[in-house]
């Protein structure tokens, strides 16, 4: 058995330092026996796709709450004639009592090359038509939030299940081992919180790494990232120590990967230290950007997603706001206030993601876990009825970027927008694809649990070929 | 084209479609009154009549549907069907859609369990196998050794060297107490030669209080324990789920034969004594709420079958058919929350009747309150004009004096151009303009007139609504009633003014200064009263989390895919027909659970011993005989030493299924004392160690990570029992008391591979990442340790190098060499002690069990 002198291996860490790839975040130098100590790869190293990808990350501008299709990207030219009449063929069941057509306040418009039709409360996205691709025939179960929103991000109606975030760390690695592969942004929390990150029966690696983005000082993103009272030079000095002593205690006791593991892990974190905070600090961008951005919560986290995705970060999800903000029951118009907040920072990272080249392989989701009735909610005592209730039937999920065609529709609610009727995308079906365009065969991602393969498709899931190039 | 050949395109293209895409609907369920499982049943149609007119697909509904052509009636509703498929089915209709008769060809109520399937290992009663003959009779030293050995040696493969003294007791004191052992213990038992050593070690361990503190928290693992709800919007605490939480810390204590503390969960109320065992049914009672994990906690967690799987379809591979699922989901839907008092009759009327007058009054106060409020926006609202006139800075001051504060809410409103409504477009065009003051008054005599009307209109459609709801209406009347609303404009609009926080309105506090003297002093009598009836609420009294059956049974059916909107055919209560000897007998007590217990303790039971010893031997040797813990199915791992499982099974029951037994004859045993060591040729054949030919070196879990440090510091506070403290700075007690969150998970328990408990959890997982050591680096938490176990070693030693030693002793129970000696002291030449002491607890040595 031989063991490496200590400072050779640390020679060999550095070396392999921050976007190397070749040692993962808790890369394990796995000793074999008499052959000599040989490099495994670690649980966040990059690993190859099941075949080319034509993205390697994801950012999910997640809306929360619910945002109605046919005032943001369904254009319905008959709900608007109808205005205020009864639908035809009777509603849907969802989870409130419905009641006539409801017309959209807002106009739509015809944006760029494509034509692509958008409400008119989102003109600066519109300015970026060519590069959208609306998938305007997605549907799930259940039109309550907590199902919808576990389907969304964790591909099952139930809690238990892990994310896609997860998966996707768990499947491809990350390119970055000094910062989290999955990262998290929201002011606050969504509604269920934490679960919807959460790695499940996945290796605790590959849990969302949670920033509340209304935080602005980087110390008070990220957990644990800086030590308040030994000064780094300091800190070198125990991490040296406490090499020497668990060398020391592995000559001992013989090669053991555990252990090595843990050697290294702590060289990350000692690295983790003076790199992750400088991401989150946008203050190093110039004013021009955060402009464009704006100084809201949701403009800072698109442009730390931005920042996260140009040093390799796996997937960034940046939820909207602080609970439900787009669940808009009594007041459509509402939306025009929500859209006004969403559309200059998704606009702005679009363009800048295009600008440096990372728009061809980062694929870019928006939307929320549902839709909205073209009808009008009628329940509720004291609030005015201009609003619409939940809608698993029909709604609207946008796709940019990474190997996603631009400038097109996919697939059709029926003609008031109430029901996917024209090639239907379930939430499965859109995990399906966003994993192909990954480079992962859906099917194939697998996790053995208690005896059984789980994936983030569950059971089900269909490749949408036609959004791909 | 012939008879024969459109039997042929049933049996090749038709019957499979109608398989895959309709049976789910359209067998039992008979979702439209329609059957297709038998050709009398598909010719006779369903509830809009014949599918088809054999030889005319055009003229047959069945084609119409699945062509989407029809408005109403698409199937499958899932998506339409490829075009081939329609094809198909096209050409079967036209060629007279024969349908062979005597073919039935779905069955879902004929669920037949094959001999192949009953012979499955885990199906097989409990064994008694013969103790196997070893070669190295010398290293076996016990029955449990030998049934180790004869595996290694059948794969000639031998065990590794006996671990250190030191190793041994380090490794049972984490294992029972999940603390490290004292230097004295360490001392006492290298001195003690006498043979029975390590057995009065295990001995003083189990007995020591610790031990339920460690276990108790194993099987809160399995039970999904949870101090909160997963609320999806906010925190919603369990009141006293500390109380079965700290039942079971107590049943592992008192060694509390299995079998009873099995019973005791699920029908703890039911048995005799219940006031010894009802604790337990927060086994239930503290269910996750957002799915239905009674079935798979039940089964996953004491049977090691997922029968939750069988929710929508039968089990894939084994052989549990979707009604045993619903059989047992029917015993758990017939019972209901219930929360059983722990004090006198007296004191919990006293309680329950004291907080009823507090709702009483506090709705008394904000009925009077919202009142005032609205008389008094209502006479606000009456001179709007002249509060805009005064506050554009026009117009007389006539009349009564204008109230400051509104004037200032009024200018504040109308100054911020950004409306929702239309209304002041004029005014504030006008303003704009600078339009002269008569403009300035009738605009605004027009927008109070506007609003007026508007909060006229308002009442009048409430009082409508009101009528249409009824009195007292609930959450579910709301969301369904269809009520009539104004026009959304005009809403907001009465919302800006009216509304709760509306320009004109003024609530509680705000509004006394508006009320007359005696209305005053009646608000301020109400509020009084209130203080003092709050002041004399007794503190609430204890309750446990339960569950007790429903009064009125309700029959549970099966739900076709899972769906409750598709019941197909009745599902009775019983035990799964798996681990019955022929068809199960239905259960006629209650809901069932107490016949359910009974079933799943039974010794007859091939499962729950075989399921419990493996978790305990999972517990000891890092992984489990079957390393699937919660799952012998066909899917899980079969067991690496299925004669091992079946001996400490059986004698787990013969020994009257006590766990303490179970541990003493685990450890004291050749393999427990087994070392970490690699061996070569182990190693090459059996990676994984799933013979037991060494120990399993672990890194220390959640709870043992932390508490280790506060009792190496010294602060560790071992007070037993009680509410759930968070994980605040001043927390010092065992992590097992800390509270455990379904919503949020503490981020230092999550770091530390902590289980979710939002679902049973078959063992803990192993992580080693980075974020972990930034914890132990940064964290405020091990930084005060540090400090700790500093003054605890200064106050010891007088010398720096007798501090290095005491330092030793205390985190690794051994000596320092000479080497690591002399490397302290370098290190403490430039750097302060808790410094070196951190380095110390963050070592791989004092984070890992060998």
């Amino acid at each position: 058995m031989t063991t490496m002198p200590y400072l050779s291996r640390r020679s060999i860490l550095k070396t392999m330092g921050a976007g190397f790839g070749m040692a993962g975040l808790a890369g394990v130098l796995h000793a074999n026996g008499t052959s000599g100590t040989v490099l495994a790869p670690g649980p966040l190293a990059v690993k190859a796709p099941h075949f080319p990808a034509t993205a390697k990350h994801v950012i999910f501008l997640f809306l929360n709450g619910g945002p109605s299709q046919v005032d943001t990207f369904d254009p319905k030219p008959m709900l608007q004639k109808y205005n205020g009449k009864p639908l035809p063929s009777g509603n849907l069941k969802t989870e409130r009592k419905t009641g006539n057509l409801l017309g959209s306040p807002f106009e739509f418009k015809k944006y760029g090359q494509s034509g692509l039709e958008i409400s008119e409360i989102f003109p600066k996205l519109g300015a970026c038509a060519d590069d959208l691709c609306i998938v305007r025939s997605m549907y799930t179960e259940i039109p309550n939030h907590e199902p919808s929103l576990f389907m969304m991000n964790c591909g099952h109606r139930v809690p238990g299940r892990p994310s896609m975030g997860s998966w996707l760390t768990y499947g491809l690695g990350s390119e970055n081992q000094n910062l989290p592969g999955f990262v998290v942004l929201c002011p606050g929390y969504p509604i269920v919180g934490p679960q919807l990150w959460n790695s499940a029966f996945l290796p605790a690696i590959y849990q969302g790494t949670y920033i509340p983005n209304n935080e602005k000082t980087p110390d008070k993103l990220i957990r644990y990232i800086r030590n308040a009272s030994i000064a780094p030079e300091e800190q070198r000095r125990q991490l040296d120590l406490l090499e020497r002593l668990n060398t020391m205690q592995m000559r001992r006791e013989g090669a053991d990967s555990q252990l090595e593991a843990s050697i290294q892990s702590s060289e990350i974190a000692f690295r983790m230290q003076s790199e992750a905070p400088e991401v989150f600090d946008i203050t190093k961008e110039n004013n021009g950007a955060r402009t464009r951005y704006g100084d809201t919560d949701f403009g800072r986290g698109c442009l730390m997603a931005r920042r996260l995705v140009e040093r390799g970060v796996r997937m960034v999800q940046v939820y909207f706001g602080n609970a439900q903000p787009w669940d808009n029951h009594d007041d459509i118009q509402i939306h025009r206030t929500l859209a006004a907040q969403a559309d200059g920072p998704i606009a702005a990272l679009l363009t800048d993601l295009k600008a440096n080249g990372l728009l061809s392989e980062t694929l870019v989701i928006i939307g929320g876990e549902f839709g909205r009735t073209p009808v009008v909610e009628v329940s509720g005592l004291v609030k005015v009825q201009n609003g619409r209730d939940h809608n698993s039937h029909g709604f609207s999920t946008v796709l940019a970027g990474g190997g996603v065609k631009g400038g097109m529709a996919y697939g059709a609610t029926d003609e008031f927008g109430f029901k996917a009727v024209e090639n239907p995308v379930h939430i499965n079906d859109l995990h399906a694809t966003v994993l192909h365009a990954m480079g992962i065969e859906h099917t194939k991602l697998t996790y053995r649990y208690s005896g059984r393969d789980f994936r983030l498709t569950d059971v089900a899931g269909r490749v949408v070929r036609d959004v791909l190039v | 084209m012939l008879r024969a050949e459109s039997a042929d395109l049933f049996e090749m293209r038709v019957r499979p479609l109608l398989a895959a895409k309709c049976f789910a609907c359209h067998t039992d369920a008979r979702m439209g009154e329609l059957q297709l499982d038998t050709r009398e049943h598909f010719l006779k149609g369903g509830k809009s009549g014949a599918v088809v007119v054999p030889g005319h697909p055009e003229k047959s509904l069945l084609l119409h549907a699945l062509q989407y052509s029809d408005d109403r009636l698409k199937m499958p509703p899932s998506g339409k069907l490829k075009d081939d498929e329609i094809e198909a089915v096209s050409s079967w209709i036209a060629s007279g859609a024969v349908w062979p008769e005597n073919v039935k060809i779905a069955a879902a109520s004929e669920y037949v369990i094959t001999a192949k399937q009953r012979a499955f290992w885990a199906f097989q009663p409990v064994q008694a196998p013969k103790v196997p003959q070893v070669r190295n009779r010398k290293w076996a030293s016990s029955d449990i050794d030998r049934f180790v050995l004869a595996r290694l040696e059948e794969k000639s493969l031998g065990p590794v060297r006996s671990a250190s003294k030191r190793t041994l007791i380090r490794r049972a004191t984490f294992d029972l107490s999940g603390l490290p052992p004292t230097p004295e213990e360490v001392t006492a038992f290298e001195q003690d030669k006498s043979a029975g050593a390590f057995a009065k070690v295990v001995d003083r361990l189990l007995a020591s209080p610790r031990y339920g503190e460690r276990w108790g928290r194993i099987w809160l693992d399995v039970a999904r324990y949870s101090d909160d709800r997963l609320n999806s919007e906010r925190d919603d605490p369990y009141e006293n789920s500390f109380r079965y939480r700290d039942w079971v810390i107590q049943a592992f204590q008192d060694d509390m034969p299995f079998d009873v503390f099995v019973k005791a969960q699920i029908a703890g109320d039911l048995i005799p004594n219940p006031e010894k065992y009802q604790a337990g049914l927060g086994f239930y009672a503290m269910s996750p709420e957002m799915q239905d994990d009674r079935v798979d906690a039940t089964t996953r967690g004491f049977l090691g079958l997922t029968v939750a799987c069988a929710q929508c379809h039968n089990h894939k591979y084994d052989p549990i058919p979707t009604r045993d699922y619903y059989s047992l989901l029917g015993i758990f839907r017939n019972t209901e929350i219930h929360e059983i008092p722990l004090a006198a009759k007296d004191v919990v009327d006293k309680y329950d009747g004291q907080k009823k007058k507090i709702e009483k009054q506090e709705t008394a106060i904000a009925d009077f309150v919202k009142a005032q409020g609205q008389q008094l926006a209502e006479v606000l609202a009456s001179r709007t004009a002249k509060y805009m006139l005064a506050a554009a800075g026009v117009g007389g001051q006539a009349g009564p004096k204008l109230d400051a504060e509104t004037l200032t809410r009024v200018t504040k409103y109308l100054d911020d151009p950004k409306k929702n409504h239309p209304y002041l477009k004029p005014w504030l065009a006008e303003r704009a303009r600078e339009a002269d003051a008569g403009t300035l008054t009738k605009t605004a005599e027009a927008f109070e007139s506007l609003l007026l009307a508007a909060n006229a209109e308002k009442k009048r459609i409430d009082d409508e609504n009101h009528i249409r709801l009824g009195l007292n209406p609930s959450r579910e009347d709301l969301s369904k009633a269809n009520l009539v609303s104004m026009d959304r404009d005009k809403f907001v609009l009465w919302e800006d003014l009216f509304g709760a926080k509306g320009v004109y309105r003024y609530g509680d506090a705000q509004i006394d200064r508006f009320l007359s003297a005696e209305f005053q002093e009646y608000l301020g009598g109400m509020r009084s009263q209130l203080a003092s009836l709050k002041k004399e609420l007794p503190p609430q009294y204890p309750f446990l989390h339960a569950i007790r059956d429903k009064e009125k049974l309700a029959e549970q059916h099966v739900w076709i895919r899972g769906s409750e909107d598709a019941p197909g055919e009745p599902a009775p209560p019983h035990f799964l027909t798996i681990l019955s000897p022929s068809q199960p007998p239905k259960f006629t007590r209650g809901a069932g659970r107490l016949e359910l217990a009974e079933a799943v303790v039974s010794k007859s039971n091939p499962l729950t011993a075989r399921v419990i010893v493996n978790r305990v031997w999972q517990q000891h040797f890092g992984h489990g005989i079957v390393r699937t813990a919660s799952n012998f199915g066909a899917q899980g791992e079969p067991p690496s030493n299925p004669e091992l499982l079946d001996y400490l099974a059986r004698r787990f029951m013969a020994e009257g299924w006590s766990i303490k037994k179970l541990h003493r004859e685990l450890m004291l045993t050749s393999v427990y004392a087994l070392s970490s060591d690699n061996a070569e040729a182990n190693f090459a054949q059996d990676p994984e160690d799933r013979l037991f030919w060494r120990f399993d070196r672990h890194r220390l879990d959640a709870e043992s990570m932390r508490d280790s440090l506060l009792f190496v510091s010294g602060k560790l506070d071992e007070k037993r029992e009680g509410p759930a403290v968070a994980f605040t700075k001043d927390n010092y007690r065992r992590t097992v008391y800390g509270a455990v969150s379904r919503r949020r998970l503490d981020p230092m328990l999550a770091l530390f591979d902590f289980p979710n408990p939002n679902s049973t959890s078959e063992r803990r997982l192993q992580t080693t990442v980075p974020l972990q050591k930034l914890f132990l680096m940064n964290s405020d938490f091990v930084m005060e340790q540090s400090q700790a176990l500093t003054h605890r070693i200064e106050s010891k030693a007088p010398s720096e190098d007798a501090r290095i030693r005491e330092a030793y002793r205390i985190v690794f129970q051994r000596e320092p060499t000479p080497q690591e000696r002399q490397m302290g002291a370098e290190f403490l030449k430039h750097s302060p002690w808790p410094e070196y002491a951190q380095v110390l607890l963050s070592s791989n040595e004092f984070g890992y069990v060998n």
